[in-house]
């Protein structure tokens, strides 16, 4: 079982990926975006990590989304090989229209905007926001290849890094259609799992607080927050009793697992 | 340029027409030398290479004088680029300590960015990960008469850190933020950065042995090369005026994280490539004084001269040769290779890293030799535009400067105690100075690379656990109060040591080693110098009276830092500020505390008694308006016991939270434990147990003399006070954690202060917002 851990330029949190994907048991390499596409078949699926691809030139995201290796990729989850996108990565997916993926057109229908703070109707603060924050799995368990062994309503700690996670679209009929698909796959929460609209609980102004969507095969998922970095009980934060205790794991461990899960179900 | 024949007042007009800050008798000394007149370019490279910021012109006698340098556990002093620290028998640290202070002034975005971008630099070239940055910051007062201008630089810094910082992929993981009025006209920026490195794997930024005899390729890789940054170590050596501001950005540098990423990617390669051929290179990157400072230093270091075609550089356009010799064009690194390896170097950066495709015009030329003759030669357009003794370019010059004190009137004030001290606490906690970092620290990425165990805000130093499969930690913290610098630069500099020693002893770890960054007015001024080395007879005598751990009378090494004189502008200089970064380890990152409260009824222990020195205290300054003159003072052997004491504790898993003692006081660090997330538990304090006999309340409060907080863990309070007493302390048990959600605080009976946690925490946590917005 083999993951490609897909490298642009300016990618940066492809080494602590590669940790993640091989604690879990998985094998994998990084993969530089210059190597021919065609040795991406081999794999058997795909991370595309977080960081700053083409130093968010235009728009984050959509240089790195023309690069011919995501049409290679393209090909790959047609095949319903699992991709997860973190951060810049989710950003990625999107501008290369495999998420949400429900038209085939090459429109992109939605975007990862500006990060609005807002609290009491009011604007507290805009931009990049980099906290713990609690999500919610929002999808029926084996949904999504990325929260394959999670149960619905299961609640991880996670941080997020980003100044773009902001989920916005100008087609109505988006959310609503992702909501009936079960295509939202996390949402912000709070240590209780109310999705309040306002911050610090929607950390970043996305609409319905939604930090993950998946494509309607579920085998792309696309992720603000990251789960490499809430992998290890000691990155948790201080507060959290599992850092110091013996055996315990972070939860974005899960994610990994999960991965690993859909491939060894749907092989 | 003409030069000889000429009098004192015309060569002066040709230098400044020209834009060269050397003074008319350097420029005299060096026709002398080259008995004839020299280039244009060859006085670009003097003045650069001559500059107080390359050359330590003023300062190299003071820090050889005083600063110990050496350790049991240095690997590498201060000699090349970065310090180089043993973590174990196999892995080090790496720490290198810049400031970015002039150009983060007039251009505070670039600036700053370019103060992180060069200082990853020096640690990645020589051959380690960077995995860590901090970032001390002074700014002028956000409420005074600059309070525009100072708002405008601190949003620019913070900005311009966590673009450059977060794009590149380098957590940043400690820093400070004092807000001063000596800082309205001339903010510090200071820049630590942090690798990790196995110990038989250091590459050195001088040629190799036998690099000249076997004519190595002198290879420069990264951003064409442009006007940018020109003369920027020029103007960081000399005082700022505002009216200069315009024409003084364009000595700031371009930053550019993103090339910057794919370099570091493509230097691992190179690391990689060496390792397996069993070669030595030379690797140095291009920071201050541009191409010929990196040339240069790297022939000079190893004895050898080097042939230079100026032609064969990459560049952005066609610039003249002085330009291309000094500009400071960011994310450029220099090689010095053996020939039989010029194809595969290439390839990496030119294929494999595509960097002529990543960013227009960049990638790795060949662009001279290096030899065994004793100059520095360079070519242009078919013309010896340079030929010079390279030893003569690199010795540069030293001045003894004159030191006299400053002349100041400095009193106690007498001031009678408020009569409202939860209105004086809200006041403390909601200072600029006091109040919570986090408005800065949610910009910055704290948390890339995974490696975070401690992130800002949750105790006083950063933790990283750098190696998969390794235990080990490495902890950072940074410091420097310029209250107690203004008033007295000696126990200024020797208290940023004992804080700082503090900060990493606080969350469990041993300092190993510590940087400095000096930051002060116009040496050429004899207060200003005075201040300088106080600072450093201060910081020095810190280091050697409080050891190594595990040492007796073992100096802490100063490994690593750096010299910025003429922070100062018409109105007055910067208040001195040596400001130090720690790095400690711990063998178990695993045993790590932070300082938020954990139980209630755990036991709250002070150790460190109060003593009447409010001098520069946060209670003065802020509730009186007054300075004061009694400092808080280093005692020595009790600071060293605490250390070690509270170091102990916790390696025995005795300790829940601990906190260091320092601005603010007993009062500020007692609040600081209860409002630090998630600030659900309060506290409640007996002040009588805490003071030096007969100190009124409100000096037991606030002194900011040294000390730890310490709430023990459930049961562990014995084995504790053991521990305590061997190192011959005193401890104090001063009150409880509470399920209560206040903040009390009694003395002789009487509630002093009483805060509800919810009221107390938005004053704190509001107090930085406010005065950044």
């Amino acid at each position: 079982m083999k993951i490609a851990v897909m490298q642009f330029p300016g990618t940066n949190c492809e080494y602590e990926c590669l940790v993640s994907v091989k604690e879990v048991g998985m094998d994998g390499e990084i993969f530089r975006w210059n190597r021919p596409a065609a040795e991406l078949s081999v794999f058997d699926g795909f991370i595309v990590p977080g960081g700053w691809s083409y130093a968010d030139r235009i728009r984050a995201g959509v240089i790195a989304s023309k690069e011919p290796v995501m049409d290679a990729l393209r090909e790959e989850a047609a095949k319903g090989k699992p991709i997860l996108g973190i951060c810049n990565g989710f950003q990625i997916l999107v501008e290369s229209g495999l998420l949400p993926g429900t038209t085939c057109n090459g429109k992109v229908e939605m975007a990862l905007a500006q990060n609005v703070m807002i609290s009491n109707k009011r604007i507290v603060r805009r931009g990049y926001y980099v906290d713990w924050v609690n999500i919610k799995h929002d999808a029926a368990p084996r949904r999504c290849s990325g929260s394959f062994n999670l149960s619905k309503g299961e609640l991880l700690q996670i941080p997020i890094a980003h100044g773009e996670g902001n989920l916005v679209t100008m087609e109505k009929s988006l959310i609503q259609n992702l909501n009936d698909e079960g295509q939202v796959v996390f949402r912000y929460c709070d240590s209780n799992g109310r999705t309040t609209p306002e911050f610090p609980v929607n950390v970043n102004g996305s609409t319905e607080n939604i930090a993950g969507i998946c494509n309607p095969e579920g085998n792309v998922l696309g992720m603000m927050p990251h789960p490499e970095r809430a992998f290890f009980a000691w990155q948790l934060p201080p507060h959290d009793l599992r850092k110091h205790q013996k055996d315990a794991v972070g939860t974005g461990r899960r994610i990994f697992e999960s991965m690993k899960r859909y491939i060894e179900v749907t092989a | 340029m003409k030069i000889i024949g000429l009098t004192d007042k015309e060569v002066e007009s040709s230098l400044r027409s020209a834009g060269i800050g050397m003074s008319v008798a350097e420029a005299r000394s060096i026709a002398k030398v080259l008995n004839r007149d020299p280039t244009l370019t060859e006085l670009f490279c003097y003045d650069a290479m001559w500059s107080e910021h390359c050359s330590y012109k003023s300062s190299r006698a003071t820090l050889k004088e005083f600063m110990p340098t050496e350790g049991p556990n240095v690997v590498l002093g201060p000699q090349e680029d970065a310090g180089v620290v043993a973590i174990d028998d196999k892995w080090c640290v790496v720490i290198s300590h810049e400031s970015h202070n002039h150009p983060s002034q007039v251009l505070p975005n670039e600036g700053a960015a370019t103060g992180i971008g060069g200082d990853v630099r020096d640690v990645n070239c020589m051959g380690a990960t960077v995995v860590a940055t901090a970032d001390p910051l002074r700014f002028g007062n956000p409420y005074g008469p600059q309070k525009n201008k100072v708002r405008w630089v601190a949003e620019g810094v913070v900005d311009g850190i966590w673009q450059y910082g977060n794009a590149l992929g380098v957590p940043n993981l400690a820093g400070d933020v004092v807000f001063d009025e000596s800082f309205d006209f001339n903010c510090l920026v200071n820049i630590v950065a942090l690798g990790i490195m196995k110990k038989d794997q250091i590459i050195h930024s001088r040629a190799p042995k036998g690099a000249g005899e076997k004519e190595y390729d002198v290879i420069l890789i990264g951003k064409p090369t442009d006007a940018s940054g020109l003369g920027g170590v020029t103007f960081a050596s000399e005082a700022l005026c505002e009216e200069d501001e315009a024409t003084n950005r364009g000595a700031v540098q371009i930053p550019d994280p993103f090339l910057k990423n794919v370099l570091f990617k493509a230097n691992d390669d190179l690391f990689r490539l060496v390792r397996q051929e069993g070669v030595e290179i030379g690797f140095k990157d291009l920071g201050g004084g541009g191409f010929t400072c990196a040339t240069s230093e790297m022939g000079s270091s190893a004895g050898y001269g080097m042939e230079i075609d100026l032609d064969m550089m990459h560049k952005a356009g066609d610039f003249p040769p002085e330009v291309l010799s000094i500009a400071e064009t960011q994310e450029r690194f220099l090689i010095i290779s053996p020939r039989k390896l010029r194809e595969r170097i290439l390839k990496i950066y030119n294929e494999d890293w595509d960097l002529p495709n990543v960013y227009e015009g960049a990638r790795a030329s060949v662009v001279g030799k290096i030899v065994t003759h004793d100059r520095f030669l360079a070519k242009h357009k078919g013309q010896i535009v340079c030929d010079v003794p390279i030893k003569h370019l690199t010795g540069g010059i030293r001045y003894q400067r004159e030191e006299k004190p400053r002349a100041m009137s400095l009193a106690e004030p007498v001031v009678d105690m408020p009569v409202d001290m939860n209105a004086v606490m809200l006041k403390i906690l909601g200072s600029p100075n006091i109040a919570s970092r986090e408005y800065i620290y949610r910009y910055y990425d704290t948390e890339v690379m995974g490696n975070t165990v401690i992130r800002p805000g949750e105790a006083d130093a950063g933790l990283i656990a750098p190696v998969r499969g390794e235990k080990f930690g490495v902890a950072l913290a940074v410091d420097s109060n310029p209250f107690y610098g203004r008033i007295n630069p000696y126990w200024g500099g020797a208290t940023s040591v004992a804080e700082c020693l503090r900060n990493v002893a606080a969350i469990g770890a041993t300092p190993a080693a510590i940087t400095d960054c000096l930051n002060f007015g116009n040496p050429e001024k004899p207060e200003a110098f005075w201040e300088f080395r106080e600072a450093v007879k201060g910081l020095s005598e810190a280091c050697k009276k409080l050891w190594l751990k595990g040492y007796v009378n073992q100096p802490i090494p100063i490994v690593s830092g750096n010299v910025s004189f003429y922070n100062e502008c018409p109105s007055g200089s910067v208040a001195p500020s040596p400001v130090v970064a720690c790095v400690g380890t711990m063998k178990d990152a695993d045993k790590a505390v932070t300082m938020e409260l954990k139980a209630a009824g755990d036991k709250l222990f002070l150790i460190g008694p109060r003593y009447d020195e409010l001098g520069g205290s946060e209670y003065y300054k802020t509730i009186f308006g007054v300075t004061g003159a009694n400092v808080p003072i280093v005692r020595f052997e009790l600071e060293r016991s605490m250390i070690y004491a509270v170091i102990d504790a916790i390696d025995q898993g005795l300790v829940a939270a601990c906190h260091d003692i320092s601005n603010g006081g007993l009062a500020a660090t007692l609040s600081e434990m209860a409002l630090t997330r998630p600030a659900e538990l309060g506290l409640d304090v007996d002040l009588s147990n805490a003071g030096g006999p007969g100190m009124r309340t409100d000096k037991i409060m606030f002194s900011e003399s040294s000390g730890f907080v310490i709430e023990a863990k459930a049961r562990s309070e014995a084995k504790l006070a053991e521990i305590i007493k061997i190192y011959g302390l005193e401890i104090m048990e001063i009150g409880s954690v509470t399920k209560a959600r206040r903040i009390l605080m009694r003395n002789n009976g009487s509630n002093v202060v009483d805060l509800d946690l919810d009221e107390a925490r938005k004053v704190w946590v509001e107090g930085l917002a406010e005065a950044m917005r």
